[in-house]
């Protein structure tokens, strides 16, 4: 419990961090939001009117000053007004947080589905040969740029075959399901091809360390079956460092996949961030971020909590 | 409770390969297309809705389906009525008279008046609207409203460019009411053939037909844009029949299009130039010599066929069709490496100089092609240039301060070439410190351009200004491309216009 | 020499070896420009030429030698991924060491800094770097090294504390071994295996964000090459010119595996309980 609240307590200070670092970070970037909704043709305004952009798009104040304003704004829950959407940053955020949660979590889904089976069967033919086909398949995995793997996809399935996921119009899952899966389920392969390949790897090598230990050797002794020491004894072992893998991925994944949203044209966080950079939305920017990096400390907290729940050996609170 | 957990993750295995299978099911439905719905993709969204603040491409092509202005461009760049059913100048061109439109409506229901466009007339020329195209406004000195469907402009002195200025979605009338209210950027109220039902940024827009529109009816009821950031994305939606009507700013991949028996591709030249600007406030490209050197060094057409698969038309200056000279009679526009040499070696540098271009990262798309093309052409006359491709703001930022000794650009044209290159030729430009360069004769030529009324000595004024132009090589001109549509073959009713504009949708009929 | 060795005897060491070796020599060659044609000549006669005799795999749009330039390409992206892994794991080696050392006041600032660090999403933490500063190859190095700098503190840290908490230590310090003696000799030994694991595994991390860069156009500038800028350029002629894409696409999967496999092998070497297994 003090070890729960312990890691909580330094939430607000790590968050202060983020946004100080983004908010100096974008703002030392050139351009602005003026040059972003006019590209060019802001050399054609005069300082007068420069001006009453700059005060439009609250930009007009020295960067300190903006920053008080915006953390008194946090401090009320505002989280303040984007410049490109017209909207509160924090609705906006909210709107796109659902497709990538799902995003994330069917990705990891697929990686496990396909990573722990993978991963256990390496492990128990490790010297074999259809052990090593696994292994050469899971690097090969890992080692594609995901970029490619989505042109790839997109451009066999709508040349070669003619189908293509609904590109445009997002439907929410409860709106409708089978849209949406259909919509989700080639970005989360792509994801989630590289995440199988780490998940196939890390659980083959937990797996050979588990398999090693002394005490599945006096399981098998006592004339446990094979199968029954791999599934029953060493797997749940082997699961602890997969657990933690999938947990930080999982959180990765959760501050948005710029690239494959990209491509497939998913309104998802990771888009929403990188739009917002390009056109200075600095609200957006700021407000995104801290969002992100919110729940990447959630999800790690997590993780560790789950790791001490799998581990009995580990204590909370121990250093 | 970890085996469980492992009974559970291992009982799940054979679910999700069902599940996978019915849901590539469910992706091999193409979306049937709503009769009536035009669904429509793009890479870039429009950045805002104010359309007198807005700039961007995207954002005037889609204002342009909202907003009108008082009068329109068409195809062959004639100018055509819109609010405005009749303009006349005064004998001495210091007066502009329109009619409007009776039938003009907005969205809401309410009549176009002149009081709007009063209204609209005075709110551009304020500074504290910030609108760009503020500088081709500013010889109206005051605007009368006789009757509710006449307005008349008093200019302080002649301006003939000003219709074709009134042309743009840039000078659109929108409701005294809503300038009141400080809402033009919110709302989105005109009186075009479209209406904008939703519009969630970067993702998508919906469009529905304007039933009261003077224009008469649309062909569809309705547009749905979707942003889809990539290209290649969007080619593969074409083919799957899920969208009908694209903009594709890529030749690389506009040039598939035709390889699809369902597709059609629609390009036609635009007004915008690809240009290799050369900073001549900087060293060495503050000698003459050395600019024509640079000039005579680039093989046009190679750039061309490079960067851009071929697609589009070496170019001088001057764009327009009706208006632009022959390239081929314009200074160095066959490659001379020769006589690049020697023009270097007279202006003291026989051994070359290094540079550096900037360009922005796949704005146009093409930029970093040119650059490279470019860079290995130059090489031949000892010219060492670097490469710094940039985040698209970080050159724009560059690019207004001058802060660069080259710079890789596709500047935007207009119908005509005053307006379009006032801000840089002339002494008074807003962006001469980009231009950097200036003299008599070019600023000369451009203030008589701009008060000649009769067209074929203005042709004369703007040929002689277009040769001048070539021959000081403040920047060297490339080469104008094609802007590309591509749409399903069923679709019928498409005009591309040199302005890029998509006002034709408007017209354009899905055929079942 | 004991290392090679252990490396070959290990059958993945063997092949991962063979491979990261043979991009060594392609990427020497490149840097030193030895390739079959220069990788910058724009032949333009023969733009977009498919593989033959002459250009063996094929010509890009200017008319370069895509074989050369792969060279070229391989010298590059591994001189970003190794500077960018040698800086985040000197750096994350110090930070970590210093926050076991001193624990509790520097630990909690280490820490926490590493904390925003990792909580940035990676590519818009690179992105946002790169922004700033212009991009070029040492602005990627610099990005990419501080985007991997909080993993390795992290992956230092953890044993280093519990080696700090092991007797062991504890023994030479009674004995009057400087403090300065005992981080170096005890900790780096028994660091040498996680960090050399995790050098090897960052390694093709560093690749992969280097290819993701690029394709965002923020990584390496042209005319140079890189495995991810020629990959990313590769894709609008994905359909024109497939070879544009396939060679890069499969000198980078090869080199990945050649990494993994390599830090698979040391993993094996180094860990004492595989050591027993395997015996």
């Amino acid at each position: 419990m003090t070890y729960l609240l312990r890691r909580l307590a330094v939430f607000p200070l790590v968050l202060i961090g983020v946004s100080i670092v983004v908010f100096v970070a974008i703002r030392m970037v050139p351009g602005d939001a003026i040059t972003a909704m006019l590209g060019t043709e802001a050399g054609l305004l005069t300082p007068a009117q420069r001006e009453a952009l700059s005060v439009y798009f609250g930009i007009d104040q020295p960067w300190f000053v903006q920053y008080g304003r915006w953390l008194a704004g946090l401090l009320h829950g505002n989280l303040g007004i984007s410049s490109t959407y017209g909207k509160p940053v924090l609705e906006i955020i909210l709107e796109r947080f659902p497709l990538t949660l799902e995003l994330a979590l069917l990705s990891m889904l697929i990686a496990l589905v396909v990573g722990v089976p993978a991963g256990v069967f390496a492990a128990t033919h490790n010297e074999k040969f259809s052990g090593l086909g696994v292994r050469v398949a899971a690097m090969i995995g890992q080692s594609t740029p995901n970029f490619v793997l989505a042109l790839l996809i997109i451009y066999t399935l709508s040349a070669g075959f003619g189908v293509l996921p609904a590109m445009g119009e997002f439907s929410p899952l409860w709106q409708d399901p089978l849209r949406n899966l259909g919509q989700l389920i080639l970005p989360a392969i792509t994801l989630g091809f590289a995440f199988a390949a780490s998940v196939t790897r890390i659980s083959r090598s937990a797996m050979l360390d588990v398999l090693s230990d002394d005490y599945v050797r006096t399981a098998r002794s006592k004339g446990v079956s094979a199968r029954g020491v791999i599934w029953r004894h060493a797997l749940p072992n082997a699961l602890i460092p997969v657990v933690t893998l999938s947990g930080i991925e999982f959180g990765y994944l959760l501050g948005g996949a710029v690239i494959v949203e990209q491509i497939y044209a998913l309104p998802g966080l990771g888009r929403l961030v990188l739009d917002a950079i390009l056109q200075r939305d600095y609200a957006l920017v700021q407000g995104a971020v801290l969002f992100i990096a919110f729940n990447f400390m959630i999800v790690n907290l997590l993780v560790d909590l789950a790791y001490v729940a799998l581990d009995p050996r580990i204590r909370l609170g121990e250093q | 409770m970890v085996q469980h957990l492992t009974r559970k993750l291992l009982s799940g295995m054979a679910l999700p390969g069902i599940a996978l299978a019915a849901m590539l099911g469910t992706v091999a439905v193409p979306v049937q297309a709503n009769a009536a719905t035009l669904h429509m993709a793009w890479s870039q969204d429009a950045t805002g809705l104010d359309p007198h603040k807005q700039t961007a491409f995207s954002s005037l092509r889609l204002l342009e389906l909202i907003y009108e202005p008082l009068v329109r461009v068409d195809a062959s760049l004639q100018i055509v009525p819109a609010i405005a059913t009749s303009w006349q100048f005064s004998q001495d061109g210091k007066e502009l008279t329109f009619k409007l439109d009776p039938k003009a409506k907005y969205h809401n229901g309410a009549a176009v008046t002149s009081a709007d466009v009063k209204a609209s007339f005075e709110r551009i020329p304020d500074e504290k609207t910030g609108a760009a195209a503020r500088a081709n406004f500013l010889s109206i000195a005051s605007i009368d409203t006789p009757d509710p469907v006449t307005v008349v402009f008093h200019l302080s002195q002649p301006d003939v460019p000003i219709l074709t200025a009134m042309s743009d979605v840039n000078a659109a009338i929108v409701p005294a009411g809503e300038i009141t209210a400080g809402s033009v950027g919110t709302k989105a109220i005109g009186s075009g053939p479209f209406k904008l039902d939703k519009w969630d940024p970067n993702a998508r827009e919906v469009l529905s037909a304007n039933k009261d529109w003077a224009g008469g009816a649309t062909g569809v009821d309705g547009i749905e844009i979707s942003v889809l950031p990539d290209e290649t994305a969007i080619l593969a939606a074409m083919r799957t029949k899920q969208i009908e009507f694209a903009l594709l700013n890529d030749p690389l991949v506009a040039t598939l299009v035709p390889q699809e028996a369902s597709l059609q591709l629609n390009r036609v030249p635009v007004l915008a130039y690809h240009v290799l600007q050369l900073n001549p406030s900087r060293k060495p490209m503050t000698e003459l010599k050395v600019r024509q050197a640079i000039s005579c060094a680039i093989d046009r057409q190679e750039v061309l066929d490079t960067a851009s698969l071929g697609e589009g038309k070496v170019t001088g200056p001057l764009t327009i069709p009706s208006l632009a000279t022959d390239p081929s009679q314009l200074f160095c526009y066959k490659r001379d490496v020769e006589k690049a040499k020697q023009l270097m070696s007279e202006a003291g540098y026989a051994d070359g100089f290094s540079a550096t271009v900037i360009g922005a990262t796949g704005e146009p798309p093409t930029a970093a092609a040119e650059a490279q093309v470019i860079q290995s052409q130059l090489a031949e006359i000892g010219v060492k240039l670097d490469i710094k491709m940039m985040e698209l703001n970080v050159y724009v930022d560059a690019w207004l301060k001058g802060d660069f000794d080259m710079a890789i650009a596709l500047n935007g044209g207009r119908a005509d070439p005053y307006t379009m290159y006032n801000r840089y030729w002339t002494k008074a430009g807003n962006l001469q410190k980009v231009a950097n360069y200036i003299d008599d004769t070019l600023d000369s030529q451009m203030q008589q351009g701009r008060t000649e009324t009769d067209p074929a000595k203005r042709k004369a004024i703007f040929a002689e200004f277009e040769k001048h132009l070539a021959e000081v090589s403040p920047w060297i001109w490339l080469y104008t491309s094609y802007s590309y549509t591509a749409q399903q073959k069923n679709i019928a009713g498409f005009v591309p216009t040199p302005t890029g504009t998509l006002f034709s949708l408007s017209k354009v009929t899905i055929q079942q | 020499m004991r290392m090679l060795r252990a490396i070959f005897a290990h059958p993945s060491g063997r092949i991962g070896g063979f491979i990261v070796g043979l991009y060594l020599l392609l990427a020497v060659l490149g840097l030193l420009g030895l390739t079959p044609h220069n990788p910058l000549m724009q032949y333009r006669v023969d733009r977009l030429h498919a593989p033959d005799g002459t250009y063996w795999m094929g010509t890009d749009l200017f008319g370069r030698d895509v074989a050369s330039r792969l060279m070229m390409g391989i010298g590059q992206s591994f001189t970003v991924a190794f500077f960018s892994v040698a800086f985040a794991a000197l750096a994350g080696t110090v930070l970590g060491l210093a926050a076991a050392w001193f624990g509790r006041r520097w630990d909690g600032i280490v820490m926490r800094v590493m904390d925003v660090l990792l909580a940035f999403p990676a590519i818009l933490l690179a992105l946002l770097i790169v922004a700033v500063a212009g991009p070029g190859t040492w602005t990627s190095i610099v990005a990419i090294a501080i985007v991997y700098t909080p993993i390795f503190t992290r992956v230092v840290r953890g044993p280093a504390l519990s080696l700090k908490a092991r007797e062991f230590v504890d023994a030479a310090r009674t004995f009057g071994s400087s403090s300065s003696y005992i981080l170096t000799r005890h900790l780096l030994l028994n660091l040498v295996a996680p960090l050399t694991v995790q050098i090897t595994l960052a390694l093709a991390w560093a690749l992969l964000t280097e290819a993701g860069l690029s394709f965002l156009g923020l990584g390496t500038q042209p005319p140079a090459a890189s495995l991810g800028l020629m990959l990313s350029d590769s894709r609008n002629l994905m359909e024109t010119a497939p070879w544009l894409m396939i060679f890069p696409g499969l000198a980078i999967m090869i080199s990945i595996l050649g990494f993994n496999l390599l830090g698979d092998a040391l993993r094996d070497i180094f860990d004492p309980r595989m050591r027993r297994a395997i015996a």
